[in-house]
């Protein structure tokens, strides 16, 4: 299915979850969402990661609405935790079966996104390792000159901010130096298709998603 | 072939009144290979970037009346710090995002980016992650990019800086071909060793000002940088060990880079560690400081490294990265000599000692700069500056001559001299540039095949 469709979708079916309280659509979008990430062979660790660490405010959330208000609504606690998963698992298999730079060329093409945004957010995106590395690297510098930087630090944010801020002027050197030209049309090295399968894919979920929100209890 | 390049009246500041870069008048000829030579500083990077037209654009003024018949669209720039030319994840995605902003059509963008990785020589990593490439890699990498985004003007700042002799040649190949192709190649570096046989034209440039030099006092420049250097070294055996290693394996990503059964690094020594790009030096001075894993063991004053505390790790070792600003924990100059002052240990840094190495690096009066709007040399060399005031007992320095100029070579050795008669530290370094270091390194291992190798030698002389 066409990306950016895809997203848009899991969009709308999420925003619609979070205006109902029907657990049996919940319960269905949850294992709609499990069968599409089984689909994409999950290794074990993946698979326990999205299932449990959603488990922590899916659970924080039932506990709250079910024990801890006068009226001890079960029925919208379980609501509220099944809802977590139909976010995390719609979510992820979205994410598990969309690379990156295919949604980024989908919304340029499909949606008309202007590139500077989809590629800006992209190479925002692959900055992440060089984050993590940065952040490692410069509790290193503070061991080295007698200063301890722990998660708390301002020093660590302010050199981790700074970073941030330099690396968002080069990126734009970057993508100038490589021939991008805001608001100048670019050629495309891979056509994302979006075709009327992808329609009719596409509405017919969302339509079935519909039926079942009215026809279920 | 097309008009020469022109500068006139050129002036360009950072900062109000400060211009680092003053040309009244320079002709460039095309269809050339042009050298922009001259010591960190001189003003190299940023005529190379206003060239490219990110100047003054991405900051600093350049004064009204310049005038210069070239526009942005002509050039390609290849960035001193590849790392930081990527948007993308891979070089395959990179190349493909280039050629579609050049609007090349859809049908001839696989071709014209195998062509690009087969230039570079590096269609084995064309669908590797970027971020996990080593720094000669990825200068690979932002070559490809270069020669696809096939410009008449091509533009290069401190290509060759991670690169070993043999991946440089290789690459000054392709940029030959690129001139032979009628195209015109620039490129700016501090060392001009092996440019000799290129037949280069060379601007020289000295505090701002930039000339063409005749044939003569070209070909004098690029012979004085050739001359051979050969680093007569002892053998590692012949001192005390500070570091040992054993059985120690190293890996960047699934790529194995040292296996190396016994390893000891002499204390209160100087040892050089070469290889080729990418081999993993950089990484083993990294495992030494506990930022990257190892297998096997590291054994400092008779203990595993793991056995350390970071915060106790932190005090007897110091890495001096490759990348200047990574050391920096502060806003200006000022503040990074006062926080080393208090937590230094190198009794050789008295204020009136400090004053002396801050004149004699050239940073003194900089105390109010802000560290990151300094120069790439004046970076390096308060980097190096603020470490060894540290006086770390094992001092690790990546690359430390990287963008320096003979006279800033020279005053960090004589400063590192001066640290280690007052309070030896066992240096470990890695560098290319081999200029200099004759006579003052102790030991040389070369790293080759995934193993260092003794370079040494027993001189029976002394």
């Amino acid at each position: 299915m066409n990306p950016s469709l895809k997203l848009f979708l899991v969009l709308i079916i999420s925003v619609e979850v979070s205006f109902t309280s029907k657990l049996t659509v919940n319960l269905l979008l949850v294992a709609a969402g499990l069968i599409l990430l089984l689909w994409t062979r999950p290794s074990g660790l993946t698979l326990t990661h999205l299932l449990l660490i959603p488990a922590i405010p899916a659970g924080a959330l039932a506990l709250t609405v079910g024990a801890f208000t006068p009226a001890h609504d079960w029925f919208f606690a379980a609501v509220l935790a099944s809802r977590v998963y139909v976010y995390v698992l719609l979510g992820s298999a979205v994410t598990r079966t969309t690379p990156p730079l295919t949604l980024a060329r989908s919304l340029e093409q499909n949606c008309h996104l202007p590139a500077k945004f989809a590629y800006g957010t992209l190479a925002a995106i692959n900055l992440l390792p060089r984050i993590i590395r940065a952040v490692k690297t410069i509790k290193a510098a503070g061991q080295m000159r007698g200063v301890t930087l722990s998660f708390w630090s301002p020093r660590l944010y302010f050199k981790a901010i700074l970073s941030a801020i330099s690396w968002a002027d080069q990126l734009a050197q970057a993508m100038e130096s490589h021939g991008f030209v805001e608001d100048q049309p670019r050629s495309q090295a891979q056509v994302i298709p979006l075709t009327g399968r992808d329609w009719a894919l596409g509405a017919s979920a969302l339509l079935l998603v519909q039926l079942a929100l009215v026809a279920l209890p | 072939m097309t008009q020469a390049i022109d500068l006139q009246k050129l002036t360009f500041s950072y900062q109000a009144g400060k211009p680092v870069l003053a040309i009244d008048q320079l002709t460039i000829p095309r269809g050339r290979l042009i050298l922009f030579s001259g010591p960190s500083g001189s003003g190299k990077s940023t005529l190379l970037r206003l060239l490219a037209g990110l100047l003054p654009k991405y900051g600093g003024k350049l004064a009204p009346g310049a005038r210069l018949n070239l526009t942005a669209g002509e050039c390609g720039l290849m960035f001193q710090d590849p790392g930081l030319q990527f948007a993308l994840d891979t070089p395959r995605h990179e190349l493909e995002f280039t050629l579609e902003n050049d609007r090349v059509p859809a049908g001839e963008i696989p071709a014209r980016v195998t062509t690009a990785l087969k230039a570079a020589g590096i269609e084995a990593l064309a669908d590797r992650q970027l971020a996990t490439l080593s720094g000669g890699e990825q200068q690979r990498a932002a070559l490809a990019v270069l020669l696809a985004l096939d410009r008449p003007l091509l533009l290069l700042d401190e290509p060759f800086a991670s690169l070993d002799v043999a991946n440089r040649h290789q690459l000054m190949a392709r940029l030959v071909d690129q001139v032979a192709a009628g195209k015109t190649v620039i490129i700016a570096d501090h060392d001009l060793a092996g440019y000799r046989q290129y037949r280069p034209l060379v601007v020289a440039f000295d505090q701002g000002s930039a000339r063409l030099l005749e044939a003569a006092a070209a070909d004098q420049r690029l012979a004085a940088a050739d001359r051979p250097v050969t680093i007569p070294a002892r053998p590692t055996a012949a001192f005390a060990p500070a570091l040992t290693g054993e059985d120690l394996r190293l890996a960047h990503g699934d790529q194995e880079l040292l296996v190396q059964p016994t390893l000891a690094l002499p204390k209160e020594r100087i040892t050089l560690l070469t290889g080729e790009s990418g081999s993993g030096k950089s990484t083993f001075l990294s495992a030494l400081a506990r930022l990257s894993p190892y297998q096997g063991q590291l054994i400092y004053a008779g203990k595993e490294l793991s056995r350390f505390s970071r915060r106790r790790w932190g005090r007897t070792v110091g890495l001096v990265f490759q990348h200047a600003s990574d050391q920096f924990l502060n806003v200006t100059v000022g503040e990074e000599l006062a926080l080393s002052q208090r937590q230094g240990r190198q009794p050789y840094f008295t204020p009136t000692k400090l004053a002396a190495a801050l004149d004699q690096l050239g940073l003194a009066g900089l105390e109010e700069r802000v560290v990151y709007s300094l120069s790439g040399g004046q970076q390096k060399k308060l980097q190096l500056l603020v470490m060894l005031m540290m006086g770390q007992p094992v001092l690790l320095l990546d690359e430390p001559f990287a963008g320096l100029d003979p006279a800033s070579v020279a005053a960090v050795k004589e400063l590192i001299n001066a640290c280690q008669a007052c309070q030896p530290a066992t240096i470990v370094l890695v560098s290319h540039q081999l200029a200099g270091l004759a006579g003052w390194v102790d030991c040389h291992l070369h790293l080759t095949q995934r193993y260092f190798t003794d370079q040494g030698r027993v001189d029976h002389e002394s």
